[in-house]
């Protein structure tokens, strides 16, 4: 689109041929429009030729003109427009004094020089015209003078390269007439038919509106849906908690508090503990359930402490229970070795705190391989017996779901038959079974 | 070391008397509120002690309570400081354990005389397990978070607390437990299902902990492991009586001999009829009694802790709001109601929260104006603001912005009244953030982008990590297209009209077909310049920035998605323990299920499930894992329908921008996306064809649109009604089985067009596409049968009656595209009032 002050300059120029040599005017042209606007216009122009209805000879001797002289300071081959020139002047149909005129621009006919062409107003041209003095070249030679070096153009995109011009003549005359018949041009002074027009008002009307792109097939491209309201996008408010700021206590606190436990803890590993001493490592521990994390234990010493000091452990580990560090305390404690102390520990957990399922039945199970795996009769019955009893004390506490376990302790019952507390607790499988 | 200990403790010993004196006082103070005198001991305390951090901390603490939150930026770094500093000394301290571990004894005796050490130091130097820099800080950064939260900053609140959560075991309990809340408050706030499942089984535990170990205490001198047992064994010597070797049974094969001591055999006995006594001891200790949580707050001299009871409830039921279980929730809501007695504003709101997510949306309007209490100024901020959530819902726009609007004049009201008197309570939390992204969604939803957009902004200083908030910030760019708002078009994007611009009268009339500018080439230059910062009021509408919000929202769905998409195993096994490794922070809570867990898959004794088995405490909290699991799968669909609104958006806008590679790529990206919705499939399709069109690869972009060819000319549906079912919400109603089947009505007449496009538009479209594409190509017949289709569907498209014309002017019937011209409805004449007098 051309702005409407700019084809009217531009019309006005294309009209000013009958009375103004080339050279001026295409001056002017260059005065007037900025260089960036150089090619649109020239577009427009091109667009206006090919219709040759719409422009006046002289008119199009002069869009001729500027289309050449826009880029005249350039090799021809290079003028965006080199090909409509070239067409043009080797177009058969159209009027000889327009075709010398272009060959006269390009350079490639006639005796005067281009400059004293362009001295010459359009309609000068037209009436000097002397048809003798012309040759017309084939276009094939027009072409290859002034087209070689023109790569056949890569169009970016096919939409644009298809497009066909957008301009439909739709002439309004009444029906039956002919269209091309002088009745409907205007005439001065004289009142205006239906179906008159002004061929100036259209071609400037033209000249606004083209567009340089031309029309092509359209493609259709639906907008995408807006994602609809997510179920809690809405932010829903409710009274918030009061979280009040907290003073720190630790202030200058006591911080000695745990070192008697460390202290006694790190005995306790070492061998059994005086009761007394006991008493107070249990005291500390129940009236603060946190000193438990300063008493110095760790996994690796856990066998030590069930070992010589099975109560403490206990307490112990009831304290740590939702530590992240129990798990390591609970696997350190089925992997021992198995003893009176360790299962009275399990034993006691049992009762105090939920242990995890898993832990108990790994625990089963290497009670149950201890009992196989000792070669001393008498100590393997002990330890049967013992097994039994804390078996049937964690089904008949449902502590364990004897389901999971039932063919493993099954086996074991059997192993043992001989054993009093083995068939008492095969038979208490056989009643919950 | 040793010396430099024994000398200070020696010279020091009385002055730490008087500071423990002074900060015992201090406290005193404090806890009766008295701050200017408070103030005045800590200062005192300051000159024995003139860097030490908890003293610092509690300076900071009553400052900021002295002169009512003023300035909670230098609060927070006050503390951020404080904070630093107890970590330093911890890691100092630190570092001094390996030197003290083998001065144990000495260090232990100079420790125990000297009361004011630096406590990490003592307790450090002794076990790996506790003390460092955590736990010498974790006041601190508990009362950082409360400051984040106060401000709504809910995700840094959120990345302070965790850490501290992760090792809360040592933590005394009364402070534990208030990290517990808060973190609760903050994870369900923040949507993290999971963690906040796990707090809450947490905090269960924790309170029946408690309780069981005052039980057992009181229960123990009856019991039958008196130390008497012990005095036995201890006090028969150590004899070696039997050599008994026990084949160790799974890790360690070699036989190892124990001695036995004598005392063995009267401790097997014991017990031997300790377990064989049945079921004596079994007095396993009733879960329960929270007066322990509030005995210890005393001893931590915080205010007790009213009801943890009806708070856990009410948490749960905000956790079974967030994963969806309405069912649930209003089971446990009644059990609120039943507590609570009288009218607890919180509870009426959740109920109210409850009935407005069930969509029986007049019972949620009645509780809400139950609740109030509305001239606490601080809940009608809430209370206006939800009633514009239910009629949003209900799709009174109208009606939904007045409460919006009102909802943010009253929190302002709020923010000119702290800044003009500085009271004590601490201060209500702004919730004026929060409304704006709901006022956003509003102005979206009435088709005013410029606006919501400008809510989006302010919303997003809180909500930035949100791919939501960046998503309907590009909507809002888009609408801003679609209505011609944006700067660089002076038109709307899409005309729904043609226009002819008719030059000329009489003979010399002709007719110019609508300037349509090529599409590509529509690329907004504004926004290019720069990217309008979040902090900018008013932000600049374009494309590119719709770009960059979608790249943003794709970014952050990446990272999230990281979390959800974690698992995807089939089995109950593998949903425990997605459910487990989905936060470290949940791992910790239940570390011993998990480890045990683990170590059960190792060593493959455990049968798959077993988990879900564990006795007790298991059927309570059953129901939020399962919930969890489920919402879970939820996120996980939500992710993938926003990961795909996100693509189709930004192969839009690239195409927009002229960008057909990255269109392409785009689109292809979301045609890759699994479970991709056959709307979102068709969009794909048709911008990738587009975009290949563009770059001049007609034979892939017709492979793109031919996959809709079922046989000769014939098109399908690209999609069904069904399929749209994205776009439709619930009826609103008061229905019970809503969980089960809703009824749909379609929002579009509501919602200002969320989706115009229906099945058979969608039809018409590739008709006239593929119309195109043959047109294109050369094949002129092809293309003319498929525009005719196009026109049969779409009569009125713009862009098929263009194909049209273009088709009848290629083949020079110039009169035929007159006439179609003339007959088509979509089409403005535009005349052409250029007038020019020159010769004739």
């Amino acid at each position: 689109m051309i702005s409407r002050d700019d084809s009217k300059t531009l019309y006005s120029l294309l009209n000013s041929g009958d009375l103004r040599p080339f050279d001026q005017i295409s001056g002017d042209f260059f005065s007037s429009f900025p260089a960036s606007l150089h090619f649109r216009l020239c577009s427009s122009l091109a667009i206006l030729l090919e219709d040759k209805s719409v422009l006046r000879s002289s008119q199009r001797l002069v869009a001729y003109a500027i289309l050449y002289q826009a880029y005249s300071s350039q090799r021809p081959s290079s003028n965006p427009f080199i090909s409509l020139l070239v067409d043009a002047a080797s177009d058969n149909d159209a009027e000889k004094f327009e075709r010398a005129f272009i060959l006269q621009l390009l350079g490639s006919s006639g005796s005067t020089s281009i400059k004293e062409v362009l001295k010459q107003t359009a309609s000068d041209y037209i009436k000097c015209f002397d048809i003798a003095s012309h040759a017309f070249p084939p276009r094939e030679q027009l072409q290859q003078q002034f087209c070689e070096k023109i790569n056949p153009e890569q169009d970016h995109c096919l939409f644009k390269s298809i497009s066909v011009k957008n301009v439909v003549p739709d002439p309004d005359v009444p029906r039956g007439c002919d269209v091309n018949s002088s009745e409907f041009d205007l005439q001065p002074g004289v009142q205006p038919k239906i179906g008159a027009g002004d061929r100036n008002e259209t071609a400037a009307g033209l000249l606004e509106n083209f567009s340089f792109q031309g029309l092509g097939p359209q493609w259709i491209r639906p907008r995408p849906p807006r994602l609809p309201v997510q179920y809690d996008e809405l932010v829903w408010l409710n009274p918030d908690n009061h979280h009040e700021l907290l003073w720190d206590n630790g202030m200058c606190a006591d911080t000695s508090k745990g070192a008697v436990v460390r202290d006694l803890i790190a005995k306790a590993l070492k061998g059994p503990l005086a009761p007394t001493q006991q008493e107070r490592v249990l005291f500390e521990l129940v009236s603060d359930p946190k000193i438990v994390y300063h008493s110095g234990l760790t996994p690796k010493k856990l066998p030590e402490l069930v070992e010589n000091n099975p109560l403490i452990a206990v307490e112990v580990l009831t304290k740590m229970i939702h530590s992240t560090e129990i798990s390591e305390y609970f696997t350190v404690l089925v992997n021992m070795d198995m003893s009176l102390h360790s299962m009275e520990v399990v034993n006691r957990l049992t009762t105090a705190v939920d242990l995890p399922t898993e832990f108990v039945h790994m625990y089963i199970t290497n009670c149950i391989s201890s009992c196989e795996n000792i070669k001393d009769k008498y100590m393997q019955n002990r330890l049967v017996r013992l097994v039994c009893v804390f078996l049937q004390s964690l089904i008949r506490n449902k502590i364990i779901n004897v389901h999971d376990l039932f063919i493993e302790v099954q086996a074991f019952c059997i192993e043992f038959s001989r054993i009093r507390e083995a068939a008492g607790l095969f038979r208490l499988l056989k009643s919950l079974e | 070391m040793d010396s430099r200990e024994s000398s200070s403790s020696s010279s020091s010993l009385p002055e730490e008397d008087a500071s423990l004196s002074l900060a015992k006082q201090a406290s005193l103070l404090f806890h009766s509120a008295n701050f200017a005198d408070c103030l005045t001991v800590l200062r005192q305390l300051l000159l024995t002690k003139p860097s030490d951090p908890k003293v610092l901390h509690n300076i900071a603490i009553v400052e900021n309570l002295q002169d009512g939150f003023s300035n909670p930026k230098k609060f927070l770094e006050v503390l951020n400081d404080v904070k630093k500093q107890s970590e330093k000394f911890a890691t100092a301290s630190g570092d001094n354990v390996v030197g003290a571990n083998n001065l144990e004894s000495d260090v232990v005796a100079v420790s125990s005389g000297n009361p004011c050490l630096i406590p990490q130091f003592s307790a450090a130097h002794s076990s790996s397990i506790v003390l460092n820099a955590e736990f010498a800080s974790h006041v601190a950064s508990y009362n950082i978070a409360v400051t984040w939260f106060n401000l709504s900053e809910y995700s840094k609140s959120f990345s302070i607390l965790e850490p501290v959560y992760q090792k809360i075991a040592p933590i005394s309990e009364g402070i534990a437990l208030r990290i517990c809340l808060l973190l609760l408050d903050v994870a369900l706030l923040s949507h993290h299902a999971s963690r906040s499942a796990g707090i809450i089984e947490y905090i269960e535990k924790i309170s029946s902990v408690r309780s069981m170990i005052s039980q057992s205490e009181s229960s123990s001198s009856s019991q039958q492991h008196p130390p008497n047992l012990v005095t036995k064994a201890s006090s028969v010597p150590s004899t070696p009586i039997s050599d008994i070797s026990i084949a160790d049974s799974a890790t360690n094969a070699s036989e190892i001999s124990l001695s036995r001591s004598l005392s063995e055999e009267a401790e097997y006995e014991n017990l031997f009829s300790t377990l064989d006594m049945s079921g004596q001891n079994l007095s396993r200790p009733v879960h329960h009694s929270l007066n322990d949580i509030s005995r210890t707050q005393i001893d931590d001299s915080i205010p007790i802790i009213v009801d943890l009871r009806l708070k856990l409830h009410l948490y749960k039921v905000r956790l079974l709001l967030l994963t969806r279980n309405l069912k649930a929730a209003k089971r446990e809501v009644k059990l609120a109601m039943n507590i609570a007695r009288g009218n607890n504003s919180m509870v009426l709101f959740l109920k109210s929260q409850l009935e407005y997510a069930r969509g029986n949306h007049p019972k949620a309007i009645k509780l809400l104006m139950a609740s109030s209490n509305r001239t606490e100024i601080g809940t009608s901020v809430m209370f206006y603001n939800n009633l514009g959530c239910i009629h949003y819902r209900l799709g009174k726009h109208q009606t939904s912005a007045i409460y919006f609007s009102k909802a943010l004049s009253t929190s302002s009201v709020i923010r000119k009244e702290k800044t003009q008197n500085h009271t004590h309570t601490s201060f209500a939390a702004d919730k004026s953030l929060l409304v704006a992204y709901n006022c956003g969604m509003q102005y979206l939803a009435c088709g005013k982008p410029i606006l919501a957009a400008r809510f989006f902004y302010k919303a997003s200083l809180i909500f930035y990590n949100r791919p939501l908030l960046w998503l309907r910030i590009a909507e809002c760019c888009l609408m801003a297209l679609e209505k011609g708002l944006l700067d660089s078009t002076g038109a709307a994007s899409t005309s729904s009209e043609i226009k002819v611009h008719v030059v000329g009268k009489g003979k010399w009339r002709n007719l110019v077909i609508g300037e349509e500018v090529p599409k590509n080439s529509r690329a907004d230059l504004i926004g290019q310049s720069d990217s309008s910062l979040v902090n900018d009021r008013q932000p600049k509408l374009s494309m590119t920035l719709a770009r960059q919000c979608l790249l943003n929202a794709l970014q952050l769905l990446n990272s999230s998605e990281s979390v959800h998409m974690s698992s995807g195993l089939p089995s109950d096994l593998a949903i425990e323990d997605e459910t487990y490794s989905k936060s470290t922070n949940y791992k910790s809570v239940s570390g011993g299920d998990t480890q045990a867990h683990n170590l059960a898959v190792a060593s493959g004794q455990v049968a798959n499930g077993e988990l879900k088995e564990q006795k007790s405490t298991s059927t309570p909290n059953s129901t939020l894992r399962d919930s969890i699991s489920d919402y879970e799968d939820i996120c996980r669909k939500e992710i993938q329908i926003i990961r795909q609104s996100i693509l189709v958006d930004l192969a839009y806008v690239e195409l927009e921008l002229g960008n057909p590679l990255k269109a392409l790529s785009t689109a292809r990206s979301l045609l890759n996306v699994a479970e991709c919705s056959r709307v979102y499939i068709f969009l794909g399709n048709l911008y990738a064809a587009e975009a290949l069109c563009l770059l001049n690869r007609l034979k892939e972009a017709a492979e793109h649109l031919l996959i809709y060819l079922s046989s000769g000319h014939n098109i399908e549906l690209p999609f069904t009604q069904e399929d749209c079912g994205l776009w439709q919400v619930e009826k609103i109603g008061d229905c019970e089985e809503f969980n089960g089947g809703s009824v749909a009505t379609n929002i579009a007449s509501d919602e200002g067009q969320v989706f115009a496009l229906n099945p058979e538009e969608a039809r018409g479209t590739l008709y006239s596409n593929l119309a195109t594409m043959s047109a294109v190509q050369g094949d002129r017949e092809q293309a003319d049968k498929f525009v005719r289709q196009a026109l049969s569907i779409l009569p009125n498209s713009p862009e098929a009656n263009l194909t049209a014309v273009y088709l009848d002017l290629m083949l020079g019937k110039s009169r035929e595209a007159i006439s179609r011209l003339k007959n088509c409805s979509h089409i403005t004449f535009l005349p052409g009032s250029f007038a020019v007098t020159g010769p004739s």
